[in-house]
């Protein structure tokens, strides 16, 4: 028996609309500790792990470990009949193929029930060794947000490098390059706006920028982000969840030979060269003593 | 020179390496301290000297050959094979210094980046401005054209960007009645001066003019006169209205970038005969295209006659396949017919004297030039697919050009080392180029590397009826080869993979997890399972 009441529901549909386009199935687990999900994106590049802790729900009860096959995007139908301020109630029965979402709206005066099928889902779990990392950066998660929408605008990936001076957003594209740098700026009024980087080392490390673009769906849960990075680990990006957990997406870095990758990114300036390495060859060869 | 000028320039230098991390060239530097370039030469020498520990250094190495006297070999060496090529050459070698870096750069063409940069600033100076390569300061070879001295009048160069090399032609011939200059001949004299080079100027005024594509008869004329002795002023000043051709095309830049893009369904393998279907992206680049087009329509009119007969001829003859081939050892060639060129250059044995490799340049060219006038007639008439073949059109003149540059320089045995590996890129940033810019046309210029490494261009005339139906084979047989084999080139070739991923989105992002250069990390091997 399964009863896990969520007095603020709207937690969980933003949980659910930043995780669904990464990861189309998951299985939910339920346990003393809490409701959580891990889950790898169909490219095994990006790994999503939800936990809502269950002090942080109003009622959790949860009689034996439970896993839940289910489809998010389903999932997320159901939960978009959810208003705002309804309370969720998640009821599942041992043994039962079904999962029942109920919602209350908060004068309690509608209550609905969706129930939803539940899927087998063969997944995969993984563990993730708690890691020291090199680089850790936290800042507003709507600037966040911002810098990788913007930069997909210019270029597939992008390197993120954190050194003293603060953390910069680089990409190169079509048209051009950009780089964003963010500094360090803890003296802002409301802590949540300030932008903190605590460096041991300095990184630099390569992502798709698509990823990313769909990390930052998780921006509504939380004012602020927290990205750590390691030269040879994946990078988290972290949404804290209320009081009551966490969602962190993990995104293996591009694998760059030297300044291959970077030159596959960069498309104008090699192409530029490329258009001029004729002449510069032949210039080269004509005038060899001059 | 002065002890503290010297220095001074010794620091920048070693500034310029280690701090900026530029590859200082003997000619970059020659420019930009206004110092000849033996004098530019000496100080690298210097610097190597002095601070060359934690330098790469890269030698030229010109002289005969052991094993083939009568080549004059230039090559490009760094520091660390210096001995073993050195081994090669006979006892009279030149060994000087190059370059200095702080490391020998993967891509060959960076070696030249930076001069080739300055040389184009250079150039964009308005014409009136002297600068040293307008007068030909430093260059070791002198030009009875160009006046050496800076009061001299500039007239002798015009670099005005917009075609005609008439302007060109005529200019150098009032510039060559000027009695000042050096005489013509004397640079024979010197024996440093290796007779290839001479080709190879002319050479590169051949491939420029073909990028010109008007000036041909007046051009020809003065490039089949074996005497003329083009400095490099002349070659590099058409290089000029090269770039800015390219640079103009900046409007059709995206067509370019397109054509190229369309590489991905297009069969990079040599055997395919069939033009295969453009994807559709061009179709939106029209507007900057025909604009292109309506320019250089017009300047092919006076061509017309001309063309047309090559043309028509081609019609008929359904397939047609032209094979340039210069190197000597041509037995091991494909099955393919030589044709279309009044002397096939096939034929022609070693190429050692500046002459045959001249003419031959000028064969060539001729040869490339008519059929792109061909194709330009094309154009004209087949409304439809007229946006398509002007796209090509740039590249493939580009990639003619290109043919004739490594041809000649391949038939010149310049073997260097560094180059090589660049010339190699770029031929195959060529097959992959012209790969891509078959659309649905008539004609197919292809140009691919054999297993020799050598660049064979092939012209195909398709038939109307029977292309359809085998290019859409073709192009959905090779979307699935293609695609993996794009991401082989990966690794090798940095400038290839921008032409793969230049493009629309649709393809890049199709591209983006399999066929990209960096990889994409696996989470998978970071996490283990549990």
């Amino acid at each position: 028996m399964l009863e896990l009441r969520l007095v603020q529901g709207s937690l969980l549909k933003k949980v659910l609309e930043s995780v669904k386009d990464l990861v189309t199935d998951a299985n939910f687990d339920c346990s003393a500790t809490g409701f959580s999900l891990q889950a790898m994106d169909s490219s095994h590049v990006a790994l999503v792990a939800l936990l809502l802790r269950s002090e942080g729900f109003e009622h959790y009860r949860c009689d034996r470990n439970l896993s839940m096959g289910m489809n998010l995007n389903n999932m997320s139908k159901m939960l978009k009949c959810a208003g705002n301020d309804d309370i969720i109630t998640i009821k599942a029965d041992d043994g039962s193929d079904t999962v029942t979402f109920m919602f209350e709206s908060p004068t309690q005066d509608k209550i609905a029930d969706f129930e939803m099928k539940l899927m087998d889902i063969d997944s995969e779990h993984l563990g993730i060794p708690e890691a020291e990392y090199h680089a850790i950066v936290r800042m507003p998660s709507a600037e966040f947000a911002r810098i990788c929408k913007d930069l997909s605008s210019i270029g597939d990936t992008v390197v993120i490098s954190v050194t003293k001076e603060g953390v910069k957003f680089s990409t190169r594209g079509d048209i051009g390059t950009a780089n964003i740098v963010c500094r360090q700026n803890t003296s802002v009024d409301k802590p949540e706006e300030s932008t903190i980087i605590e460096m041991n080392e300095p990184v630099s490390l390569t992502f798709a920028l698509r990823y990313m673009n769909s990390f930052t769906k998780a921006t509504p849960l939380a004012n602020s982000v927290t990205i750590s990075l390691s030269s040879e680990l994946p990078v988290v990006v972290e949404y804290k969840i209320a009081e009551m957990g966490y969602i962190r997406f993990y995104l293996a870095p591009k694998i760059e030979d030297d300044e291959e990758g970077m030159q596959a990114e960069a498309q104008p300036p090699p192409e530029k060269k490329a258009k001029k390495e004729p002449k510069a060859e032949a210039e080269a060869k004509s005038e060899p003593d001059d | 020179m002065a002890d503290v000028e010297t220095l001074g320039i010794l620091e920048e230098v070693q500034v310029l390496v280690s701090v900026k991390l530029q590859v200082v060239s003997y000619k970059w530097l020659s420019r930009n301290f206004s110092v000849s370039s033996n004098d530019a030469k000496r100080l690298l020498q210097e610097f190597v000297e002095k601070h060359g520990s934690g330098l790469e250094v890269i030698y030229t190495l010109s002289g005969y050959l052991k094993d083939s006297p009568q080549i004059y070999h230039i090559s490009l060496v760094s520091g660390l094979k210096l001995a073993e090529v050195k081994q090669k050459f006979g006892d009279s070698c030149s060994v000087q210094v190059y370059s200095v870096q702080v490391c020998i750069p993967n891509d060959p063409a960076a070696l030249w980046n930076a001069e080739f940069v300055q040389a184009e600033e250079l150039f964009d100076q308005p014409s009136t401005v002297e600068n040293c390569l307008r007068d030909n300061r430093f260059c070791g070879v002198s030009n009875s054209f160009v006046k050496r001295n800076a009061s001299g009048e500039p007239g002798s160069v015009s670099p005005q960007p917009s075609k005609t090399g008439l302007g060109v032609t005529a200019s150098s011939k009032t510039a060559g009645a000027l009695p000042a200059g050096v005489v013509p001949q004397p640079q024979k004299g010197r024996v440093q001066q290796p007779s290839p080079k001479l080709g190879l100027q002319a050479s590169t005024v051949v491939s420029t003019d073909d990028k010109t594509a008007k000036n041909a008869p007046v051009v020809h004329a003065e490039l089949g006169k074996p005497h003329t002795n083009k400095a490099t002023t002349v070659p590099a000043d058409k290089k000029k209205v090269q770039n800015e051709k390219t640079s103009s095309g900046a409007g059709g830049s995206l067509a370019n970038l397109w054509g190229r893009a369309s590489s991905k369904s297009k069969p990079t393998c040599p055997s395919a005969e069939t033009a295969t279907v453009v994807t559709s992206p061009i179709v939106t680049a029209d507007a900057q295209i025909s604009a292109c087009e309506a320019l250089d329509a017009v300047s092919s009119d006076d061509d017309g006659q001309y063309s047309r007969k090559r043309e028509s001829n081609g019609e008929i003859s359904r397939k047609r396949r032209v094979v340039f081939d210069f190197s000597d050892d041509e037995d091991d060639n494909e099955n393919v017919v030589s044709l279309a060129s009044p002397d096939p250059p096939k034929g022609q044995p070693v190429l050692n004297s500046t002459h045959e490799t001249k003419n031959l340049a000028v064969e060539e060219k001729k040869l490339n030039f008519e059929e792109k006038k061909g194709e330009k007639l094309d154009i004209k008439k087949q409304k439809t697919t007229e946006s398509d073949s002007r796209a090509r059109l740039k590249v493939d003149s580009e990639a003619a050009s290109k043919n004739i540059n490594t041809k000649i320089s391949s038939s010149e045995k310049i073997q260097s080392h560094v180059l090589e590996g660049l010339e190699d890129q770029h031929k195959k940033n060529q097959a992959s180029d012209a790969a891509h810019t078959s659309p649905k046309r008539k004609k197919v210029l292809r140009t691919r590397i054999d297993e020799r490494g050598r660049e064979v261009t092939e012209v195909v005339w398709e038939g109307d009826a029977a292309e359809n139906n085998n290019t859409e084979r073709n192009a959905a047989a090779n979307g699935v080869e293609n695609r993996p084999s794009a991401s082989n080139k990966g690794p090798a070739l940095g400038s290839t993979a921008p032409s793969n991923t230049a493009g629309k989105a649709g393809i890049k992002k199709m591209a983006k997890g399999a066929g990209k250069d960096s990889k994409q990390g696996n989470i998978l091997s970071f996490f283990k399972k549990v």
